[in-house]
C-alpha cells in the first residue's frame, strides 16, 4: 500500500445566498444561522408547485470577475471560479504541477444545455452556439477553475445526487493522501435556474412533495416535506500537512479520514430498512482510532427530504448507537436550511467541522446519503 | 511482519484459542467487525477479548497496556487489531496489505461491432470500419452525418429496456461481461468499489422529452426520463443490479473519463481501500453531442482518418467497456484471470485552454511521464501506443508533438482504433484499455483504418490499414478531452 500522508485544510473560498468569502466567510455566514432562503426572485414561479430558494447575489460575481473573463464563462462557472480563488487566496498557495482540482457537482451546466438546444430548436443549425457546446460538459467548471488558478494536478469533475461535495472532499483527500497531488482546491457547486428548479418542482422532488404542508426546509423534522434548491459554490483547500508546514501556512484543521461507499438501492430512491453491510462511518473510525464517544458534532446531508433524513437517522443509529456517543450528537446539524440544497453544501458541511475543530472541540464526523445509495464520511480533527 | 502476516496470525489465534470453527474464520476478512452486537460481526464478548490480548501479548511480543486493555472500545475489526499490532511492533506504515501490482481479471464490452470482448477484438482484429449513416435522429442539414452507432438488434438483446436509459442499458451490459468474466462471486461484489466514466449520461431520452413537450406546446408525460438524464444514474444502476458495496463514484473528464476511471479506481486499490474495482466508462450518442461537434466543425463528413494529412476532423460513437481491476494477490488467491497488468497511471490538467490542448503538448507529456515513474518502467520499454488519435488536425499534432517529446521520432508503434470505432466520448478511455490488453495478448496491433497518408509532421508507425502481428511486453494507452485533461495508462502482458 502506498504510504499515506497527512492531509490538512489550508484554505476556504464560498459563494453562497448568505455571503461571499474566504475562511472569515464562512465563519460568519454559519455563525449568523440565518437562513437565506427566501421567495425567488430571479425568475417567475407562477404556476410552479415550489417557489422556494436560496439564490446568490448577482453582484457577488461582477464585482468579483473582470467583464473580459465573465463573458467567457457561464454563470456555474463563475461561481467555480471565485469560489476557487478565493480558496487559494486564503490559503496562499501558488498554483502548477502539485495542485488539483476536485469539483462535486449534481446538475453541471443546465442552463447552458437548455441554452444550447434552444439556439437549435428556435434558429436551426445556426443557432447552434460553439461558445456554449463546451459548457454543457459537467467538467466545465473543472476546467475553468483549473485554468483560473493554475491547477495542473488532476482535475477532476465528480456528478453525484445531495452528496456531490462531501465526495469531492473525500476523493480530493484521497488524492492528497496517496501523494498524487500535493494540494487540492475541492467542493461543489450547482445553479439555480428556471429550467431546472420548475422540472424538479413538477417531477416533485421539491418542497412541498406531494403538495403535502407548508413549503420550507425542515430536515429531521416531523414537518418536513422536501428540500428547497439553493445555489452557490464552496471549496476548501486540502494539503499535504508536510508541505503546509514547510511553506507556513495557516492549518485550519486536518482531515483524519475520508470514506466513501455504496449501499446497493434502485436509482432514485432511498429506503430507512436497507442496512449498511460496510459502513464508511466504522470505516472510517476504525481506520483513524477514533472511538464514537469521541466525536463532539456530527453534520448531515439530511435536507428534508422525508426519505433520505429518515434513512441518514437510520443508518447513523445502526452505527453509532445513543449509548456509544456523547448525548446530543443527534439528530445530525444540517445546513441546508441556511442555505438550500446544492453541491456547494457538502464542502460547507466540512468547513464547519473545521471552524468546530479550531474552537477546541473534538473531532466531527461529516456525514452524508443520497438517494440511490452513496454513503460518505469524513472525519476532521485538530491537527497535532 | 507485514500486515497480511499479523492478520494470518490473528486469525490462527481465533480458531486455536477462541476455538471458531475453522471454516468461519477462513471467510474472516480484515474489515470483519469483531464485537459482539454489530450486525455480522464474529460476536466477542469481554472474556473473548481478554483471551485474545494475553494471547497477542505473547505470540507478538507486545504489551497491552491498561488504557487499551479494553479492546471492544478500541477495535472494530481485525483490520483495526493488526494495525494496533504493528505498530507496537515498531513497524513503521502498518497500513493495509502490501500490494504487489493490479491486475485486470475481467473484461466487458458493447459497442459499434456488438456485444461481448471477443466481437470487439474480432472486428479490431480485421480492420473493420462500423462508422456509418446515424439511424438514432434526424441528421439532416449537418456537415456530418454519420457515427458509429451499437447495432439495432444488438441493443434490442440487451434485456428490458422500460425505464432505463440506452446508455444505462449498454453499461449494464458490459458490466455484466466483465464481472461473469472475471468470475466474482456476490462476496467479492459486494466489496468491489465501482468507478463510472460518463458524460451524457441518459440526455438521449432527455431529448426526446424536450423535444417532444416543445413541438407540441404541452407538458409532456415522458418527464421521468429527466431522472436518468444525470451521468451519476448509471452508477447507480450498475451498484444497485450488481450488489456492488464498494466505494462508488461518477467521473466527469470530458472525454478522458474512461481511462481517468481506471487510474482512480487502481488508486483505491493501491491505497489498500478495497482489493477489487469495477471501472470503465459509457456514453450514448445524442442530439447535443453530434450538434454540439458539429458546431465545433471538428466533425469529419466522412469516416475519420487520424493521422492521415487530409484528416477533417473525427467520427463520434458510442460504447460501454468495462475492467475488473483487482489486487494481484486477491486475484491469484482465488484463482481469477489475468489479462495484463495496469502498471502505473498519470493524470495531469493542461489548465491551458477550455477546448484546445496546449500548443506544446505539456500536459500530455506530464500526464505520460508521470505513468511511466508509477510504473518504474522507460520511455524505451514501451512498444506500442494506443494512441487518442481523434483524427483532427490540433490533436494529432500536438498528440504527435508529446509522443515525440517522450519516445522521440518514430520510437514506438502507434495506433488509433478511433479510425474504427469512432469517438466513444466517455466510454473511449476504457474500450481503449480494453483494446491495449487485448493487443498485449493476441500479439496483433490493430490498426489505423483509412491511414492512406500519413502526415509527415507525425513522424510515427501508425500501422496503416491492417492489423499487424507483434508481441508487445508493455503498452501505453492515451486519453484526452476537453478543459485539457488528461490520463495516460500503462499496461504489460
Amino acid at each position: 500500500m502506498n504510504e499515506q500522508r497527512r492531509v490538512v485544510i489550508t484554505g476556504m473560498g464560498t459563494v453562497n445566498a448568505s455571503g461571499a468569502g474566504a475562511t472569515d466567510a464562512v465563519l460568519s455566514s454559519l455563525a449568523l444561522r440565518r437562513s437565506a432562503i427566501r421567495a425567488v426572485r430571479t425568475f417567475a414561479t407562477d404556476g410552479c408547485p415550489s417557489r422556494l430558494g436560496a439564490e446568490v447575489e448577482e453582484s457577488v460575481l461582477t464585482t468579483r470577475l473582470h467583464p473580459d473573463v465573465a463573458r467567457r464563462l457561464s454563470r456555474v462557472c463563475q461561481l467555480t471560479v471565485v469560489a476557487c480563488r478565493l480558496a487559494v487566496e486564503d490559503s496562499r498557495i501558488e498554483g502548477g504541477p502539485q495542485l488539483g482540482v476536485v469539483v462535486g457537482t449534481e446538475y453541471g451546466d443546465i442552463r447552458s444545455t437548455v441554452d444550447f438546444v434552444e439556439g437549435f430548436i428556435r434558429y436551426r443549425h445556426s443557432g447552434l452556439s460553439p461558445m456554449t457546446f463546451p459548457n454543457v460538459l459537467m467538467s466545465s467548471m473543472a476546467g475553468a477553475a483549473a485554468i483560473a488558478i493554475g491547477a495542473k494536478a488532476p482535475s477532476v469533475t465528480v456528478n453525484q445526487a445531495t452528496v456531490a461535495g462531501d465526495l469531492a472532499v473525500a476523493r480530493a483527500a484521497a488524492l492528497v493522501a496517496g501523494g498524487r497531488a500535493t494540494a487540492v482546491v475541492a467542493g461543489g457547486v450547482d445553479e439555480l435556474c428556471e429550467a431546472l428548479y420548475r422540472r424538479l418542482a413538477q417531477m416533485g422532488a421539491l418542497s412541498p412533495m406531494r403538495g403535502m404542508g407548508v413549503e420550507g426546509c425542515h430536515p429531521f423534522a416531523p414537518d418536513h416535506n422536501g428540500p428547497v434548491l439553493g445555489e452557490g459554490a464552496t471549496f476548501l483547500v486540502l494539503e499535504d500537512l508536510a508541505y503546509a508546514r514547510a511553506r507556513g501556512a495557516t492549518i485550519r484543521a486536518e482531515v483524519l479520514g475520508a470514506a466513501w461507499g455504496n449501499i446497493p438501492t434502485a436509482p432514485h430512491t432511498a429506503r430507512r430498512s436497507r442496512a449498511d453491510a460496510h459502513s464508511p462511518v466504522l470505516r472510517l473510525l476504525d481506520h483513524s482510532g477514533i472511538a464514537p464517544r469521541a466525536l463532539a458534532r456530527c453534520y448531515g446531508s439530511g435536507n428534508g427530504d422525508p426519505e433520505v433524513d429518515d434513512w441518514e437517522r437510520a443508518l447513523l443509529a445502526r452505527d453509532l448507537p445513543d449509548d456509544s456517543c456523547r448525548p446530543g450528537l443527534w439528530p445530525p446539524v444540517s445546513l441546508a436550511p441556511l442555505f438550500g440544497q446544492h453541491a456547494g453544501l457538502g464542502a460547507l458541511r466540512v468547513a464547519a467541522g473545521a471552524l468546530d475543530v479550531t474552537q477546541g472541540t473534538g473531532p466531527v464526523l461529516v456525514h452524508g446519503i443520497a438517494r440511490g445509495g452513496c454513503r460518505t464520511a469524513i472525519l476532521v480533527g485538530s491537527p497535532v | 511482519m507485514t500486515q497480511k502476516e499479523v492478520l494470518d496470525e490473528l486469525k490462527a489465534i481465533l480458531v486455536e484459542r477462541l476455538m471458531f470453527d475453522p471454516s468461519r474464520v477462513a471467510e474472516v476478512t480484515s474489515e470483519t467487525r469483531l464485537p459482539a452486537g454489530v450486525e455480522g460481526s464474529l460476536g466477542l464478548d469481554s472474556l473473548d477479548f481478554l483471551e485474545l490480548s494475553i494471547t497477542i501479548e505473547h505470540r507478538f511480543g507486545i504489551v497491552i497496556d491498561g488504557e487499551t486493555q479494553d479492546l471492544t472500545e478500541t477495535f472494530f475489526s481485525l483490520d483495526s487489531l493488526s494495525r494496533f499490532v504493528l505498530g507496537r511492533m515498531g513497524v513503521r506504515d502498518s497500513g493495509r496489505e502490501t500490494m504487489t501490482g493490479i491486475v485486470v481479471s475481467g473484461l466487458g464490452v458493447v459497442g459499434p461491432y456488438g456485444a461481448g470482448a471477443k466481437t470487439f477484438w474480432a472486428g479490431l482484429a480485421a480492420g473493420a470500419c462500423p462508422i456509418r449513416p446515424i439511424t438514432l435522429f434526424d441528421t439532416d442539414g449537418f456537415r456530418s452525418r454519420i457515427a458509429a452507432e451499437v447495432p439495432a438488434d444488438v441493443v434490442a438483446g440487451l434485456g428490458p429496456s422500460r425505464r432505463r436509459s440506452r446508455a444505462d442499458r449498454l453499461a449494464l451490459a458490459a458490466a455484466h461481461e466483465a464481472v461473469a468474466d472475471a468470475g466474482l462471486s456476490p462476496r467479492d461484489l459486494a466489496r468491489a468499489a465501482l468507478i463510472v466514466g460518463a458524460i451524457g449520461g441518459g440526455m438521449l431520452e432527455g431529448e426526446d422529452w424536450y423535444w417532444e413537450e416543445t413541438r407540441t406546446g404541452r407538458p409532456s408525460p415522458g418527464i421521468g426520463a429527466l431522472r436518468s438524464i444525470l451521468p451519476s444514474t448509471h452508477a447507480e444502476t450498475l451498484g444497485h443490479e450488481l450488489r456492488l458495496g464498494g466505494p462508488r463514484e461518477t467521473v466527469v473528464m470530458a472525454c478522458a473519463s474512461g481511462a481517468a476511471s481506471i487510474a482512480l479506481g487502481a488508486d483505491l486499490i493501491r491505497d489498500g481501500v478495497v482489493p477489487l474495482v469495477l471501472a470503465g466508462g459509457v456514453d450514448a450518442l445524442t442530439r447535443i453531442c453530434f450538434m454540439g461537434f458539429n458546431a465545433l466543425k471538428l466533425l469529419d463528413p466522412e469516416p475519420c482518418r487520424p493521422f492521415d494529412r487530409t484528416r477533417r476532423g473525427m467520427s463520434i460513437g458510442e460504447a460501454a467497456a468495462f475492467l475488473v481491476l483487482e489486487d494481484a494477490e486477491h486475484c491469484q488467491a482465488r484463482g481469477g484471470r489475468d489479462y495484463g497488468k495496469l502498471r502505473g497511471a498519470g493524470i495531469t490538467t493542461d489548465a491551458h485552454h477550455i477546448t484546445a490542448p496546449h500548443s506544446e503538448g505539456e500536459g500530455m507529456i506530464r500526464a505520460m511521464t508521470l505513468a511511466l515513474d508509477a510504473a518504474r518502467v522507460t520511455a524505451a520499454e514501451i512498444q506500442y501506443v494506443n494512441a487518442h488519435g481523434t483524427g483532427t488536425q490540433q490533436n494529432d499534432r500536438t498528440e504527435a508533438l508529446a509522443l515525440r517529446r517522450v519516445f522521440g521520432d518514430g520510437g514506438v508503434l502507434v495506433s488509433s482504433i478511433k479510425s474504427m470505432v469512432g469517438h466513444t466520448m466517455a466510454a473511449a478511455g476504457a474500450i481503449e484499455a480494453v483494446a491495449t490488453l487485448l493487443t498485449l495478448q493476441h500479439g496483433m496491433i490493430p490498426p489505423t483504418a483509412h491511414l492512406t497518408d500519413p502526415d509527415p509532421e507525425i513522424p510515427f508507425d501508425c500501422i496503416a490499414g491492417v492489423a499487424r502481428p507483434s508481441q508487445i511486453e508493455l503498452a501505453l494507452s492515451n486519453s484526452f478531452g476537453f478543459g485539457g485533461q488528461n490520463a495516460t495508462l500503462v499496461f504489460q502482458k
